[in-house]
This record gives C-alpha cells, sequence and structure tokens, in this order.
C-alpha cells in the first residue's frame, strides 16, 4: 500500500464570531483578517512537513482551494513547483488544480508538464470538481460544472499527450487552435490520473476511464457504494479494477498514545466545523449545486433559517463529532501505532481493500512539532505493517 | 403582442396576464426553454439561443409586425430581438430590464442573484417583502419549477453577467416606438439603469411604477397591465406612478 500525506495549510486564526458573521469560511471573508506573516508561516510549516515525508517514504499531495481560510494553497501549480524541486524520493499528487473554474486547460497541462519534468517523473495529476464558493471566487459557472470537467481533462490529457505540433481544439467549452505544450512531460504519455468525488456517477465514468478514484472521509458505506460504481465502469470497458485504483483519505494522527493522538486529533475535525462553513448561496441554493427535486426541502430550510437570523436568536448549531464518532465512522485513524494501524486494517477489510491511504494529517490549531510526530510515527511504526493487509472480498 | 417573463415563468394565475386579458389584449406569453418547466434542448446554453427561438416563434406568430413586451430577463431578451429585428416590431415595452452595461467597470450594474445571501436579494426585489416568494406555502412542485428556473436563469446568465457587451451599442437600431417601465425600487437594477436603457433607443420614453421593485407584474399588475395597454392603444399617455 502506498501513502500519501496531505495538509491544505488551514488558517486557523480567524473568530468565530468572525465567520458567523459573514456566514461562510470562504468566498467573503475579507483578506485583512489574514495576516501574511502567519499566512508565511504556515507555507514554510506545511512544506517542511512534506520534505520529512518525502524522508520517509510518505508520497505528498498538493491541493488547491480559493478564498478562504480552509486552505492558503490557492495555486496547486505553485507549490507542485516547489515540490517537484525540494522533494527527491517520493511521488507527487496535484488533487489537483481547479479544472472547472480556470479558463484555459491548456495552461494547466503546461504547468503540469513542468512538475512533471522537474521532478523528473514524479507526479501524478488528481482532477477535482470545485466547491459552490469557488464558483463565486473562481468567477465559473456552477450549472453544467459536469460536462466542462470532463472537456478540461480531455484537452488536458490531449495537450499532455500530443508531441507532434501543434494541434487544435473547438470544444463546447474551450477553445484553443494552437496548443503546443513545451516542456513535453517526463512521463509517456503522460502522467497517471486521478480523480476525488463521491458522486457514483462520476465514479463510474472514472471506471471507465481506469483513473485512481479517491474518496475523501465518507466511511465505510459510501465508499463502497463509489467504488462499486467505478467496478462497474471498469467492468463496461472489460477491465477489472485492481487495488491501486483505489485511494481511500481520512484524518490521521498517530501519538505515542491513545490519550494523547486522541487529544490532538480533536484539532482534525476544524476542517469540517468550521473550514467548511459555506452560506447557503454558496451551497444549497446555488444553481447547480443540488437537483431542483430537492428544492423544496432545502429552500424551506434556508428561509427559516434566515428567519430565525432576522428575530435575533442564535442559529441552531450542529452537534460537534467527536473523534470517537470520527473513529466509529471511518473517517479518522487516531491513537498510538498499533490502534491506528488496526483501524486502517479494519477499515481495510470492511470496504475490500485498496491501494493508496490519504492522510489528512493537519488542521485546526494542530502545531508543526505535533504534526512531525505523527507524520514521524506514522512513517516509521505505521507505513511499514500496511504492507501485509490483503485485501478481502466484499459480499 | 409576445410576452417574455422575467426571472421566474409566469404561473398559470398570473394576475398581470389576467389584467392584460382583461384589457382586450391578444398576446403569448410562452415559457423561455428551461423555464417553466420546459425542456431544455441539449445544446442551448446562452441567451443567444433564446432570442433565436424567440425569432422562430415570431415567424409563427405570422407576418404582421408584433408588440413586444420584456420583463426583467426578457426584457433583455427582448431588447436582443429588437436590435436584430426591428422590421418584425410595432411596439417594444422593457420592464426593468437587465441585458446591458452602463456603469464604470468596478461599478456593478446589476446585483448577483446568486452570489448574494438571500434575504439580501429578497430586500433588493420586493418594495414589499410580503411579495417574496413564501417556500412553506407553496406546493412542493411550485418550488422545484422555482428551482429550475434559477437553474436555467444561471446557466444562461452567468457570464458575462447578465447582460451583453455589445448590445447596447446596437440599441440605436431600434427604430419602433418603445416604452421603459421601472419600479421605482428596484434594487436589482436601478431606475437610473432603466433612464440609460431609454436613452440609449432614439425616442424612447422612460416612466416609473410606483411602489414597486423589480417586479412591477406582481406588485403592481394592474397598473403595469394599464401602461402596457395605454400604450399599445396609443390611448392618453398618463403617469403611471
Amino acid at each position: 500500500m502506498q501513502a500519501w500525506y496531505i495538509c491544505e495549510a488551514p488558517y486557523p486564526f480567524i473568530d468565530r464570531a468572525v465567520i458567523d458573521a459573514h456566514g461562510s469560511a470562504r468566498a467573503n471573508l475579507p483578506s485583512r483578517y489574514c495576516d501574511p506573516r502567519r499566512a508565511a508561516d504556515i507555507f514554510h510549516e506545511v512544506l517542511d512537513e512534506f520534505l520529512l515525508c518525502d524522508e520517509l517514504g510518505i508520497n505528498v499531495i498538493s491541493n488547491e482551494h480559493h478564498s478562504g481560510i480552509n486552505c492558503l494553497h490557492s495555486a496547486s501549480p505553485l507549490f507542485l513547483g516547489i515540490l517537484a524541486r525540494q522533494t527527491r524520493n517520493v511521488r507527487i499528487l496535484s488533487l489537483g488544480t481547479l479544472i472547472t473554474v480556470r479558463d484555459d486547460p491548456v495552461r494547466v497541462a503546461e504547468e503540469y508538464a513542468t512538475a512533471d519534468v522537474i521532478s523528473r517523473g514524479r507526479l501524478d495529476i488528481g482532477f477535482v470538481k470545485s466547491g459552490g464558493s469557488e464558483m463565486a471566487s473562481g468567477n465559473a459557472n456552477p450549472v453544467g460544472i459536469n460536462e466542462r470537467f470532463w472537456e478540461a481533462i480531455d484537452l488536458i490529457e490531449a495537450a499532455l499527450r500530443h508531441r507532434d505540433g501543434p494541434f487544435s481544439w473547438e470544444g463546447r467549452h474551450f477553445h484553443h487552435r494552437h496548443a503546443n505544450v513545451w516542456p513535453s512531460c517526463w512521463q509517456n504519455p503522460h502522467p497517471p490520473f486521478w480523480a476525488a468525488t463521491g458522486d457514483p456517477e462520476t465514479g463510474r465514468e472514472l471506471g471507465r476511464r481506469g483513473y485512481v478514484h479517491t474518496v475523501f472521509a465518507s466511511g465505510a458505506e459510501r465508499t463502497i457504494r463509489a467504488w462499486d460504481a467505478y467496478r462497474e465502469g471498469s467492468s463496461e470497458m472489460g477491465r477489472s479494477a485492481a487495488l491501486d485504483r483505489f485511494a481511500y483519505m481520512g484524518f490521521t494522527y498517530v501519538g505515542e498514545t491513545d490519550e494523547e493522538a486522541w487529544e490532538v486529533a480533536r484539532q482534525l475535525l476544524w476542517f469540517l466545523e468550521v473550514g467548511d462553513i459555506a452560506a447557503p448561496h454558496y451551497s444549497s441554493l446555488l444553481p447547480g449545486q443540488i437537483p431542483p427535486e430537492v428544492a423544496p426541502k432545502l429552500y424551506r430550510a434556508a428561509q427559516a433559517a434566515d428567519e430565525v437570523a432576522h428575530a435575533g436568536r442564535p442559529p441552531q448549531g450542529r452537534t460537534p463529532m467527536t473523534v470517537q464518532d470520527a473513529i466509529a465512522r471511518g473517517i479518522m485513524f487516531a491513537g498510538n501505532p498499533d490502534t491506528v494501524r488496526r483501524q486502517i486494517a479494519d477499515f481495510h477489510a470492511k470496504v475490500g481493500g485498496f491501494g493508496h491511504l490519504v492522510l489528512m494529517g493537519r488542521s485546526g490549531m494542530m502545531t508543526h512539532a505535533q504534526t512531525e510526530t505523527s507524520i514521524r510515527l506514522f512513517g516509521r511504526e505505521v507505513l511499514p505493517r500496511l504492507q501485509e493487509l490483503a485485501p478481502r472480498l466484499v459480499a | 403582442m409576445l410576452v417574455l417573463h422575467g426571472l421566474q415563468s409566469f404561473n398559470a394565475d398570473s394576475v398581470f396576464l389576467g389584467a392584460l386579458a382583461e384589457r382586450g389584449l391578444a398576446f403569448a406569453a410562452p415559457a423561455l426553454p428551461g423555464f417553466g418547466g420546459t425542456p431544455r434542448p441539449e445544446q442551448f446554453d446562452g441567451v443567444e439561443d433564446l432570442v433565436m427561438s424567440c425569432l422562430d416563434l415570431i415567424d409563427d406568430l405570422g407576418p404582421e409586425p408584433i408588440a413586444l413586451v420584456g420583463l426583467s430577463f426578457g426584457g433583455w431578451i427582448a431588447a436582443e430581438i429588437a436590435v436584430r429585428c426591428p422590421h418584425r416590431l410595432e411596439r417594444l415595452v422593457l420592464v426593468d430590464a437587465l441585458g446591458i452595461r452602463v456603469n464604470s467597470r468596478e461599478t456593478p450594474d446589476i446585483l448577483h442573484l446568486f452570489n448574494e445571501p438571500a434575504p439580501v436579494v429578497a430586500h433588493a426585489t420586493w418594495a414589499a417583502p410580503a411579495h417574496a416568494p413564501d417556500f412553506a406555502a407553496m406546493p412542493d412542485e411550485a418550488v422545484v419549477t422555482y428551482a429550475r428556473n434559477r437553474e436555467a436563469l444561471c446557466r444562461y446568465g452567468w457570464r458575462p453577467y447578465m447582460h451583453n457587451p455589445r448590445l447596447k451599442r446596437w440599441l440605436h437600431r431600434i427604430s419602433v416606438p418603445t416604452l421603459v417601465l421601472w419600479g421605482d425600487q428596484d434594487g436589482i437594477v436601478s431606475p437610473d439603469y432603466g433612464r440609460a436603457y431609454a436613452d440609449a433607443i432614439p425616442g424612447a420614453r422612460f416612466e416609473l411604477v410606483g411602489n414597486a421593485g423589480h417586479h412591477p407584474e406582481i406588485e403592481q399588475p394592474q397598473l403595469l397591465a394599464a401602461a402596457i395597454a395605454a400604450f399599445l392603444t396609443q390611448a392618453q399617455r398618463r403617469e403611471v406612478a
């Protein structure tokens, strides 16, 4: 099994009251709340964590989000450039550039080809759709993103594959008459492709295409459903899907003792409790994000919430998830090295196996020192013992 | 006469359409493709498609010039039709129409219906908040249609946001008598935007509709129908406010 480390470089230093006043941790929070000196510290710490992973044989993942405190990495290719040069050993996955908000996929292909060459062929390329808040901050139409997503991928693939001079693309969403990417990418025809989605329809298409399918913190039931859809897609193409086509991302913290790990792991849930807060007009009320058939429920809920706010009453909060809940649901692996290995083995068996484990390893107010402790323990005491995991067929 | 709806398709029991009919006006008020539960042809993704499908419809109505009335988003389409085929029109009425760009590049003309919180949009939309849709009181089917309409609107109008950067410079081609009506409390597109619209159309007359926001057809249906009927029948002009 391959292990991959991801940290989104969150910026947790904003009072909850400020976030609540804006209704969102993304898209509309004024950047005057960001102290660039603190942001620089976070960037340097996270890059150092990636370099520690490089020493320990844990592959690294660069991603991006926009205009929010959940993730300061605003442009995945920029960090790929740094990682391609500063790491020496491990593979680097971009998961990914938000291609549905980029106007020219050929430019994305150029950036990826460049990172692949600098890293001497250590790049993997992942595709993700954007969330609703990013449609606003990226000025991208939230309606019809699926179609734009696949055409962008097709154009990136073509731009990386073509090596015989300019080719022309006149698609429905993208138009580029003279695409000719230099440098050509190191890997031939191109780096391995990944995608992250929980949506079964998208998963089925990933199966047809044979990309690595990453499921993010969804628990066993939804993960099985997503990967079943993938396998259906593979079968349609007359293939069976090997375990290296499946990746699972869980919040992960390894400590010396269970108690210490669970205490720190509490911070990982900041990702869900704070980093994920998006106002209804960036999520449930944004066209294209939900099928109109579920509008009665969502529109009425939003209207009721507005009435509560208008009356000056506090909003009904969600009950925060506990670390133990998160572990029980299979979205978090936390504890001492033995405990974490057992949790991962259990989950691995429950879902029928997977070839890649993605560790969401730092969030909230976790310190750099705590993060490095976890990475070291994982790399030295957990990862070597994951290689013995055998897949079990799911009934 | 052809009436093009605004942000939402007309309800079957539209008071405004009833008021037009009561005044003896014969009209078609179709849902635009993708609105009101109608199917959207798979390739339709821009206002140009709606304009061309409306031109087909006008051809179907017969060879005689017609009166064209467009509200809000439908006003944008009406203006696009008018600059292309003024000879097919007898008269043009624009009501709180979208479609052009007036202010500087850092001053949005048109409130963002999708990127602003619902209470902000509602406050800008209605002169009287009681006119806002109450989703709790609407049947499920009506809420689904409302959401579909928003989806269609977003698909067609997201970028450039609810306007065609080229349209304003061609408004001079509109050679038929034109009336521009505007809710005096419209916070989605201001009355000043409406005045600029009217100024760009040769000979166009601008009138405010009192106590109405962006949807005079809902907040002042009788006044609006009366103003349109008066203009179309060349009855004595009177102030609407």
